[in-house]
Parts: structure tokens; sequence; C-alpha cells
């Protein structure tokens, strides 16, 4: 860093363009990791704004992780960004980097959906420092994001452990201004502590077989790790992202996060602990507060994380009882404090009735057509998650299963199995959910002697998150043509016996597709090829229109779920059924829904 | 500085342009040197979902990210269905730009639930707040495409309204946009500046 230039300028960012900063001004070397709302856009800036730092989409999160906890033990920070749900796949490569020897800073950069703003279940990261015993970082704005980031690098290495920041959907999607040295030169950090990092199965079996033991091939392989967080829990007191601040005597607050913020926003008497790491907890700094106030309150986003381990210290706090967690409240507002702790809080609420907004599939999107098709014919089929999960809403009713990234392949086998395959249950996947883990459950299969029919939906990206590339797109970060993954070549040599190709909009020919493979007495694998409509921009073809004399209402058309056909009140009060011509991509897919004709390009 | 600050309210469906609105507004806040916090919260899927962007300008430090509940100095809105989720959210004195467009919701679609007997736009219009309101399909133009730029007559709109420099405005317009939208985006300002006149008058 050249000091001697260093000229500070306020940038507008959001969270994940700080985080990104961040990582550039610590050093970091490698970062991987893999799309998850809200926390994609981090890989997305890092990429585009820190070319010095190598950056990979990885084939899932535990991969990501992975491949973050190698480039660490080489020496060099590393990162690896996913959101919580992901972080649930990767979960078994964190407990293993937990407790272990770290060189180069180890940080997961973990998107929380605080709110279920991005849809996602209602998660909480902080789990898992209490599980594996590591620190959680929590930052309340774009300016904490950045800080934090590089702290969050210099802890890893200081107390060597894994380190998540937390951001969440809130973090993620707010802008406010960073200060950032222009003159800022990137410099790589590298440091090469320990000659072995094992996970911590070596270690346990040293601490109880081998105590004391000064052999230098013991104490090469061991290392202390509670020992390490009692002393980050001790030094976290007198850290400067904790900061206590003392104020009034009645309210006392520990928060963290952008609840931070609101507290101070409705509460400004009330003196607050503000925790910059959410764990360990500065446990001298909890109980001065505690002194100082009539009532101590804990306020945080997600699940009573803080609340439990605070009163785990004997303290007491008021968190839960008076806030109730979900599904009375998914995230916290200013508002919901002003109601709980400030007398005579004006109150508001929203006007009744208003109709609510399911998700959508895009218009002229492939999903529709599969949808469509399995509706049509009653065939049952497994959604995957991402955009084919829509199909699964009240309003779309055309999967009968849903669960997890990658799942449905393995989850129609086992129904299969369970039924004698007498059902032909059939697993749809896209693209992304089948390099990511889907392709386990097919090999499963196959080995297996299952006869399910999986449908693979190559939209040639990750569309949900916005179309980062997967390892079959023809674009990415380390992309060259010779390294392409094929789906159909792949499919071929894990064994599947039947693999036809169709474009999704040659409805007659994708219909046919998947009744052939349904009915053959083998495993067979339709993957059915169109890039997704929203990230490739693709031509529109002549907007469809509907006849209203011919047109009975039969709803058949809306039924498809396409977000361009509308059931509409007119200027005269009567309701018709009409396409947004400005939405409508020209697909035909209704027209092939429609009984009447009344359909037409 | 006379004004210490504003908060704002911008809210639509997905595809309508409501991240590039307060991007361009947050540049012209920015040159006039306030601090800001500008919140985005976006639904599920790519498009047609609810956005609503919380929008804060002060000349001291922004604290909360969110705008509570009765403090909302305007609402702009693109799409009236989502013009009433945030009615309750205005000030007294606040103040509503709504466009008249609506885009059916899915519940409504396929009948999960009944769509609202009312008029949407009465309903905007009797909350009591000051209201303007502007509909695409009279103010249709060959020279742009209202569907895909109301957030740009909006933004001239709500510039004259605020008595903001237009010329200052249309370059932060010229500097963000990419170079093939610029001539439509102008062309859009334009009218947003005739529509907001004649409704000033």
């Amino acid at each position: 860093m050249k000091k001697e230039n260093k000229i500070t300028t306020l940038k507008m960012m959001n969270g994940n363009e700080a985080v990104a900063r961040g990582a550039f001004e610590a050093g970091v070397k490698v970062a991987s990791g893999f799309p998850g709302t809200p926390s994609t856009e981090v890989m997305d800036y890092t990429q585009q704004r820190y070319p010095d730092i190598y950056c990979e989409w990885s084939t899932n999160e535990k991969v990501g992780l992975e491949v973050a906890i190698g480039a660490s033990f080489a020496g060099y920070r590393s990162l690896a960004v996913m959101k919580t749900v992901g972080l649930h796949v990767a979960a078994d490569a964190l407990g293993g980097a937990a407790g272990s020897q770290i060189n180069g800073g180890l940080v997961l950069v973990v998107g929380d959906d605080v709110g279920r703003i991005a849809g996602d279940d209602y998660n909480d990261v902080r789990h898992y420092g209490n599980m594996f015993n590591i620190p959680v970082l929590e930052p309340s704005d774009s300016q904490e994001a950045k800080d934090l980031m590089v702290r969050a690098f210099e802890i890893s290495e200081e107390y060597s452990t894994p380190v998540i920041l937390k951001i969440t959907s809130v973090i993620c999607k707010t802008t406010s201004s960073v200060a950032i040295d222009e003159n800022y030169t990137y410099e790589v950090k590298c440091r090469k502590k320990y000659p072995v990092s094992f996970s911590k199965v070596i270690m346990t079996t040293m601490m109880m077989n081998a105590k004391g033991s000064e052999h230098p091939k013991l104490i090469k392989c061991f290392q202390d790790f509670p020992a390490q967080m009692k002393r980050l829990a001790a030094d976290s007191n007198n850290f400067g992202i904790n900061k206590l601040e003392l104020k009034g005597k009645k309210i006392g607050v520990i928060t963290a996060g952008t609840p931070y913020f609101y507290t101070k926003e409705v509460l400004p008497d009330a003196s607050i602990l503000k925790l910059g790491m959410v764990m360990p907890l500065p446990e001298k700094l909890i109980r001065e507060l505690a002194e100082h106030v009539e009532q101590l309150y804990v306020i945080e986003d997600g699940h009573d994380i803080m609340e439990k381990n605070i009163k785990d210290l004997g303290i007491s706090v008021i968190g839960k009882e008076l806030f109730p967690k979900f599904p009375e409240m998914t995230r916290f507002t200013p508002d919901i404090i002003e109601e709980k702790l400030v007398p005579n809080a004006p109150k508001r609420t929203p006007m009744e009735g208003i109709p609510f907004r399911l998700p959508v599939s895009c218009a002229g999107c492939s999903h529709l057509f599969i949808s469509q098709i399995l509706r049509n014919h009653k065939i049952k089929a497994a959604s995957d998650v991402t955009c084919g999960l829509i199909g699964c809403f009240p309003h779309m009713e055309a999967y009968q299963l849903q669960k997890c990234m990658g799942s449905s392949i393995a989850l129609a086998h086992g129904f299969n199995v369970a039924t004698d395959h007498k059902e032909k249950f059939v697993g749809m996947i896209g693209d992304g959910g089948f390099w990511a883990t889907g392709i386990n459950g097919l090999m499963n299969l196959i080995f297996n002697d299952s006869q399910s029919t999986t449908i693979i939906v190559d939209n040639s990206c990750l569309a949900m998150t916005g179309g980062q590339h997967v390892a079959s797109s023809e674009f990415g970060f380390n992309y060259k043509p010779e390294n392409k993954l094929e789906i159909a070549k792949v499919c071929e040599a894990i064994g599947v016996k039947d693999i036809v190709t169709v474009d999704a909009y040659e409805f007659e020919n994708l219909e046919k597709a998947i009744l052939n493979a349904v009915k053959a007495n083998t495993n067979s694998v339709v993957i059915v090829e169109k890039p997704c409509v929203t990230k490739f921009k693709l031509p529109k073809g002549d907007a469809y229109s509907i006849d209203q004399d011919l047109c009975t209402q039969c709803r058949k058309c809306i039924k498809i779920g396409c977000l361009a056909i509308e059931s509409k009140k007119g200027k005269d009060g009567k309701v018709e059924i009409v396409i947004n011509e400005d939405l409508c991509v020209g697909c035909g897919l209704c027209s092939t829904a429609c009984k009447f004709d009344a359909i037409k390009s | 500085m006379q004004d210490t600050g504003k908060n704002i309210i911008i809210a639509g469906v997905g595809g309508q342009g409501i991240l590039l609105f307060s991007n361009l507004l947050s540049k012209y806040y920015m040159k006039l040197g306030y601090e800001l916090k500008i919140s985005d919260v976006i639904g599920l899927g790519q498009r047609g979902g609810g956005v609503e962007s919380h929008f804060r300008y002060s000349n001291k430090p922004v604290l909360s990210p969110f705008i509570k509940a009765g403090d909302v100095d305007y609402l702009l809105s693109f799409e009236q269905t989502e013009t009433l989720r945030y009615l309750h959210c205005l000030k007294d004195d606040g103040i509503v730009f709504s466009s008249t467009f609506e885009l059916s919701t899915s519940s409504v679609n396929t009948r999960l639930e009944k769509d609202m007997p009312e008029s949407k736009t009465e309903l905007i219009k009797k909350s009591g707040k000051k209201t303007f309101i502007v509909d695409p399909d009279e103010n249709k133009s060959s020279d742009f495409d209202i569907s895909k730029m109301m957030n740009i007559v909006m933004l001239a709109f709500y510039a004259e309204f605020r008595g903001y420099s237009h010329e200052e405005m249309i370059q932060i317009v010229k500097e963000s946009v990419p170079g093939k939208f610029v001539e439509g985006n102008i062309k859009a300002y334009e009218k947003g500046i005739s529509i907001a006149r004649a409704k000033l008058a």
C-alpha cells in the first residue's frame, strides 16, 4: 500500500460491492464459490473490478469451499462465497477446516436471506458458528462490509480459524458510501506458518491419547483450537468492531447488522452494544452494559442465537419473548422496534385486500413448456430448485415433489424404487442443479439399476441468480471451448440408455420425446434446450393476441403461468383474458393450449 | 442547504427500471453533497415480482436503510397495485406519484384470490394524499417506448416538481445509460417534463 499517496474518496457501493473491495484490500488471491441470492454479486464485482484476484464459480458450494481451503493452505488469502442454503451443502468442508491450521486467511462470505426477501427458507448462518466453534462477523452498512472483510482475514490468521462474514439480503442490496483510497495498490498476502493442516479428527485423537507428549511429530499435527477460540473471545472485549455506546440507563440493547441502525433511529437515548463480531461474544462488554441499564434487550435478525448465547453466560435479556420470531416476524424493521419499545407509537397498517404476487416464470421460459406437458399428460414429477421451482406454486400445479438443489433425480429414483417402477415418476432438473449435485443422483440411479426418466433443462446458465455460467455454458470467467462439458456426452458416459435432445419451442417434438421417455422401460434423459430468455435477451417473435369474440374464458391459457397472459378488467368493468404485448416474446405456447383458436400471432 | 433531506419509496414490478431510477437520483443528490442510503427489496423471480427501493438522502448521516411507515415524503410508483401497498407509509403531507400501469397478479389471474372491486386509480386518488397520476396509454409516443421508460418519465416529473435542474439530470442520464438508449431516454425525459408542467400548472 502506497501510504504516502493516499487519496480518500467516497464511493456509493452496495454491500456486495463493498465486500469485493474488502477482498481486494485484504490481498485475496483466490475467490471461489457458488451463486446464491443475495450474495452472488460479491463474486461478480470481484471478477469485474479486481482482475488480479483469481475467480471461479465452482460446480457447487462444497467444491468452492474446498478450493478456497486448498488455496489457504498454500499460504494465500482465500474467500468462498455462497448463501446460507449453499453452506448446508458445504458444511462438511467447513467442519474439516474449523479448528485446523490456517496459513493464508480463510473467509466464508455467506448471504443470509433475512426477511425471506429472496425467497429462501428461514435459515441463519450463525448456527455454523456455534456448531463448529468459529467466529462470525456481521456488518451494518457498506463501509463496515468492506472493513470487516479485511478484519476477517486478520482474525482468521491470528487465531487460526475459518471466519464467516455474514451478509444479509438487506446489507447486500443497500447502497451507502464507502471511503476508499483511490491509490491503493493490490498486494497479495502470503503466509506459510504450518507445514500441515488436518481436520480436528487428527487433533482430537492427539488430545485424547497423547496429551503432554512432546514428540515433534505430535506437535506438528497439533493445534489447540479450543484455546485459540478462548483467546479470541477474551480479546474481543477490546476489538474496535465491538462498540459499547453507553447512554441512557433505562434501555440497553445488544444488536448487530442493520438492526443496529434501526435501533439507533428509533431509540436515540438507548445504551447500545453493537457487535461487529457476533461470535464469540465479548462477555465483559455485555456485563458492563447489563450493569449500566435497567432492562437489557437483544435485537437480532434471524434466529435467537445471540440471545441464547448471552443467556448461557447467565445474563438475563429480553429477546424473542417480546419480539417473536418466524412466522410472526421475518425480519426486524424500525417499525417493530418502535411498536414494542416506544410508548404511544402510532400504528400504521397497510390497506387490506391488495392481491399478492406469486413468482411467475418469464414469458417464453422453457420451464413453462415442460410444466404444460407434465400437466396435460398427468405425469407425476419432482422439480428441482431455481426457475423450475416456480412450477410447484399453487397457480402452476405442475409438480408433486420438490426439495433442495440437485435433488430431483434421486427423489424420483427413490419414489420409483418404492413403487416398483409402476408410476414412472419423473425428475426435472436445470443445468445448474444437474452439475451442482444432480449428476450424483443420475450416477446413483444407473448403477442401482433404476429406470427413471430425467428431464434436464439446459438454458445455458444459472438463470434464477442472474445468469452465471455453469460447466456446460459457452461463456464464463475461465471459459475455453475445449473445456465445456456436454450434458449429453456426460449422460452417455455415465451409462444412460436413452438420451434425446429437443428444442423447447418445438412443442410437438418435446411432447413426443417426454412421452416416449416416460413410456420406455429403461432409464432415460430428455435434454430440453433453450437459452434463458432473460439472460440472453433472445430476439422476440411477433406478439400473440386473444380474439375476444372467440375466447370463452376457459382460462386454459392462464394455467400455463406465463407472465404475459393476464386476466384483466376492461374499462367497462368486464373481465377479459389478454396478452400483454410488451411482455409476450411470441413463443406460441399459449396457442397450443387454446381449443377455440382464439390465440393468434 | 435549505432541504435537509427526504424519504422516498420507489415501487413497481421487476423490469421497470426501478434500480436505474434510484441510481440516477442518487447521483443527483451525491452531486449536491447529501448523505444517502438506498435499500432495494427485490422479490423472487426475474420478472413481474414486486420491487421496492427505500431512498433516503439527508444532510446528516442516514441511519436505518428502511423508512419507517409514516416517514415517507414521496412515493413514486410505476405500477398501481404496488402504489396501494405503500400508501400507509406516507407522512400526512406525503405526496404520491403513480403510473396507472397495472400488471395483474398471478394470484388474481389464476383466481386464487379476488381482485379488489374498486378501481385502483380511484383508491389512490381517494387516499387523502396529494396525488399525481400519469397514464402511460395517454402519453404513448412513437419516439420512445413508454412501457419501458416510465422510470425516466417519472424522473423528469419528479425533477420538475422539485424544481431541479433538468440540464444536470439529463447529463446524469446520458452518463449512465448505454449509448444506444440515450436518445430514447432523453425523449422520455422531455415527455416527463411536459406531462409534469401540464399537471402542475
